[in-house]
């Protein structure tokens, strides 16, 4: 029930993880779920979070986006954050919170160059 | 009183939460309105005494340079007290304190002076009160009483209407100092996907979040991937402004660019390594010319010369 509010999709190998405004421990919870799911099913080489509409990001959302970026490492995938929002990205920093292996993109549009392009640099264009 | 140019300083709304909260009841309306009559009877001598003592002090004698004025003001003042004992505070009895306080505050007459008259005048009505009331000795002190409570919501509105000119300056002097200090955080685009900002002074922590939202925005604005960061004009470094610092350059990251420290000073290098702060995940080149030279490399740009054989 929770994970409706998260739209998941996948295009060619790349999974798009959109998350609502203010998502709640079972909406967060879900997001793990929902992307292990479509990796077992099928190959995935890149997983997108866009966060572009999310205002608040709490300790387990943080937590948990690092757990979910490990897990994809594992399985032989990349994870990018797309689309913080300032206001986001300076309570993360001040309330010291990590987002573990997860690679960061001002939106999704450079998520996906970063994940097409092959990891020499990883900045995108 | 410019009462349609300008939110009024205490609302009628405000005023009866005023007068509920100390207890101002229409029995006490009801009473005073009944000592009103007295209150004719008595109100000359208690202004007569009353500017005997003005007149007695030099800060507040100099109000009354004439007997003109002198005699007009008390005129006005007797007026202003038996409105104290008229039976009706609702709107236009605030209307009028609140008008009467304005004046004095624009004529300059200090705060202590305009309280230390309602002092002196509580003093002298108290004898003139219960000699009315010595049939009734009880009514005369509820009397009283009724009397000092709105002798006190009037001294609250003179303090309100003194301190309304000042709470608005400030808070004028607050949004000048905010749009001072956003003009003096320039963010600047010097290639597409590159932004570039120097940073003047030192960082506390209301400049260090102007400062961060300010790249933080413009990053997003400009869509850029590189952030210059000049610290050329930072004069030395401490725990604090090293701290701040470095959240904001991971602020940065976390919108998905990168910062490059330029212009750091051999004296700031020094310090920062004395006070153990780790860096070392942070990009620097000495100068603003190297950082863009890296910042292009990093968007895989080069600048060659024009006739560069290919």
């Amino acid at each position: 029930m929770a994970d409706e509010n998260i739209a998941v999709m996948k295009v060619q190998d790349v999974l798009m993880v959109t998350l609502p405004a203010d998502p709640d421990d079972a909406t967060v919870s879900s997001l793990q779920e929902k992307v292990l799911q479509v990796m077992e099913q099928s190959e995935v080489q890149g997983v997108i979070l866009d966060i572009s509409a999310v205002e608040t990001l709490d300790s387990f959302f943080a937590r948990t986006v690092a757990e979910t970026a490990q897990m994809v490492a594992l399985m032989g995938g990349r994870t990018v954050i797309a689309g913080m929002r300032p206001s986001v990205a300076i309570t993360t920093t001040q309330l010291g919170l990590i987002l573990g292996g997860a690679m960061t993109a001002l939106d999704v549009d450079r998520a996906l160059g970063m994940l097409s392009n092959t990891p020499q640099r990883g900045y995108g264009r | 009183m410019d009462t349609h140019t300008q939110a009024p300083v205490v609302t009628v709304r405000e005023w009866e939460q005023r007068k509920e909260f100390v207890g101002f009841t229409d029995e006490d309306a009801r009473l005073l309105r009944e000592l009103g009559p007295i209150a004719e009877g008595y109100a000359d001598e208690v202004v007569e005494g009353l500017y005997k003592q003005f007149l007695q002090f030099e800060e507040t004698r100099a109000f009354f340079p004439d007997t003109a004025t002198l005699n007009r003001v008390k005129a006005l003042q007797k007026k202003y007290f038996l409105e104290l004992t008229q039976g009706d505070y609702g709107a236009a009895y605030l209307a009028n304190r609140l008008h009467v306080g304005q004046v004095h505050q624009q004529i300059g007459l200090s705060l202590r002076w305009y309280m230390g008259a309602y002092s002196i005048y509580v003093d002298l009505v108290y004898p003139c009160v219960l000699a009315a009331f010595k049939h009734d000795i009880e009514k005369g002190q509820r009397a009283f009483l009724a009397l000092s409570k709105l002798v006190r919501l009037d001294t609250e509105l003179v303090i309100t209407t003194y301190i309304a000119p000042s709470a608005a300056i400030i808070s004028m002097q607050a949004r000048q100092a905010r749009a001072l200090l956003e003009i003096s955080i320039p963010v600047v685009q010097v290639w597409a996907g590159v932004v570039a900002v120097p940073l003047i002074g030192m960082l506390d922590s209301q400049r260090a979040q102007l400062f961060t939202e300010r790249l933080l925005e413009r990053i997003v604005e400009m869509r850029a991937s590189v952030a210059l960061v000049d610290i050329t004009g930072v004069p030395m470094m401490d725990t604090q402004t090293a701290q701040y610092l470095l959240e904001a350059i991971s602020a940065v990251r976390l919108l998905g660019a990168q910062v490059i420290l330029t212009g750091m000073r051999p004296t700031i290098a020094q310090t920062l390594v004395h006070l153990d702060i780790d860096l070392s995940s942070v990009a620097t080149r000495p100068s603003l010319e190297a950082g863009l030279r890296l910042g292009l490399d990093m968007l895989d740009l080069q600048v060659v010369p024009r006739d560069a054989k290919p």
